[in-house]
């Protein structure tokens, strides 16, 4: 009997977060990289605590699009033609193996957010306002880069050129999301309503995820 | 004969004859729009500057066209699976980001006289940098890979993606309050512009859109020569490696 499509993705998310917790490359590479860009940032720009207040989000913001990319994509640099042929013959359903990395990717950067959110309150000194949207916001965005990362990762798989090419692809793709996350953390520092910002990543995540669903069998048949 | 099929036998590729008429059509499109633009009386407050206007706009809208044209394509061949969308995709997203870029440097030379800076962090002009990017990496895409289908079919989906550039660049100047100036023209109320100046203005854009299409003509027919090569040479007999080493003979006789 063949295994439900839900059953299917969930497998391959269980597959990636295992890979994730043996290889630890999120962990011990990629966060601590996050880390270290969001301490390089005020020696470049200067030591002064109200500029670094000011443009802290921003910041914040930028590393996750440029270095949750890295997140997103890191199966797709190392994953070779032979694994992605034998994926391909065992019957699974190309749109459950994209459900499914798209949620452990998800999973991943959330934590990701998590932590240099943490971390960025406490080196910029970052006002807490509006607390209670956090949560909501932080998952919109990781859900939205994780289903553009893995989509670009199935777009440029066994291509050349992959490791550099999926971050270009994703960078500038991730200009909405990027645009969104920024305007909502102002909206909620200046008091306004942000519930428009919201339905922009909400209606990010859903076209990303209708997009990667769709297209995730013609591009299995190419890679 | 489906050109996505073909295999090039028949005639060879290098020996085809291309057509000259996209050339002329370029030239003169570009001549008429030259003298235009330097016909008209300039702006009564930018002066002589107003004239970038005539190649500014055009190439802005032209590069929309363009852009759209290539999600237009994109989705046909993703519906087709003819190899002749595929190459119209990728040859409008050539153009669109040539024109793009045209937009760019003619935008930052007037910034540089009216705004005194080169470059300024309006909305309009980083969302049309961005744009210039992501169909730079639309291109990049379609270089990573000599198979033609995956290819075609990769590139078809991130030209279908790409295209919410388009509106997000068009309206920025509405969704943001920034330097850049507001619709002259695409405006229901009214139009801002004198009547000589909208004229010549539609008339540069008539222009472009021809030199728009001689491009794609010579594009397209330089992108079926190209793929036609590459299925030529890829079924051709062609010597292996080592092939030039001939066994040792006693004597130095074959």
């Amino acid at each position: 009997m063949t295994p439900s499509f839900f059953s299917q993705a969930s497998a391959i998310t269980r597959r990636d977060l295992m890979r994730e917790r043996r290889s630890g490359e999120v962990l011990w590479v990629t966060l601590p990289f996050g880390a270290v860009a969001l301490l390089l940032i005020p020696i470049a720009i200067g030591v002064d605590t109200p500029t670094l207040k000011d443009v802290g989000v921003g910041m914040f913001w930028v590393v996750i699009m440029l270095f949750g990319v890295l997140v997103a994509v890191r199966r797709t640099t190392t994953a070779n033609q032979a694994e992605r042929d034998m994926v391909a013959l065992t019957g699974l359903d190309p749109a459950a193996s994209y459900v499914g990395s798209a949620l452990a990717n998800f999973v991943l950067l959330l934590a990701y957010e998590v932590v240099l959110g943490a971390l960025t309150v406490v080196l910029y000194d970052i006002e807490m306002t509006g607390f209670a949207w956090f949560p909501l916001i932080l998952i919109l965005v990781a859900a939205g880069l994780a289903l553009l990362g893995t989509l670009a990762g199935a777009i440029v798989a066994g291509g050349t050129g992959t490791s550099a090419l999926v971050p270009f692809i994703v960078a500038p793709l991730s200009v909405p999301l990027l645009i969104a996350a920024t305007q909502s953390f102002e909206g909620l520092r200046l008091g306004h309503s942000i519930l428009t910002w919201v339905l922009m990543l909400v209606v990010i995540v859903l076209v990303l995820a209708i997009a990667g669903v769709l297209t995730a069998r013609p591009l299995q048949e190419t890679s | 004969m489906t050109i996505g099929t073909t295999t090039g036998a028949e005639s060879d590729p290098r020996q085809s004859k291309p057509s000259l008429w996209p050339w002329y059509a370029m030239g003169v499109a570009g001549v008429v729009t030259l003298i235009a633009s330097f016909v008209v009386p300039p702006d009564a407050i930018q002066e002589q500057l107003s004239r970038i206007l005539y190649v500014h706009v055009p190439a802005a809208w032209l590069a929309y066209l363009a852009f759209s044209i290539t999600m237009l394509a994109s989705a046909m061949y993703l519906w087709k699976k003819s190899m002749t969308w595929d190459r119209i995709a990728a040859s409008s997203a050539e153009i669109g980001v040539l024109l793009t870029g045209l937009t760019l440097a003619v935008g930052m030379i007037w910034g540089k006289s009216t705004w005194g800076v080169w470059w300024t962090w309006d909305a309009r002009l980083t969302l049309t940098a961005i744009m210039f990017f992501v169909y730079l990496g639309y291109l990049a895409l379609r270089r990573s890979t000599d198979n033609l289908e995956a290819r075609a079919r990769r590139s078809a989906i991130l030209g279908v993606l790409a295209v919410v550039q388009v509106p997000l660049v068009h309206f920025s100047v509405i969704w943001w309050r920034g330097l850049h100036q507001t619709p002259s023209l695409a405006k229901p109320a009214s139009v801002d512009m004198d009547t000589e100046m909208v004229i010549t203005l539609f008339l540069a854009v008539a222009m472009f859109t021809v030199m728009y299409v001689s491009m794609m003509t010579k594009r397209v027919e330089l992108a079926r020569l190209e793929d036609e090569l590459l299925e030529r040479d890829d079924s051709a007999d062609l010597p292996v490696a080592g092939d030039a080493v001939v066994a040792p003979t006693l004597g130095g006789e074959s």
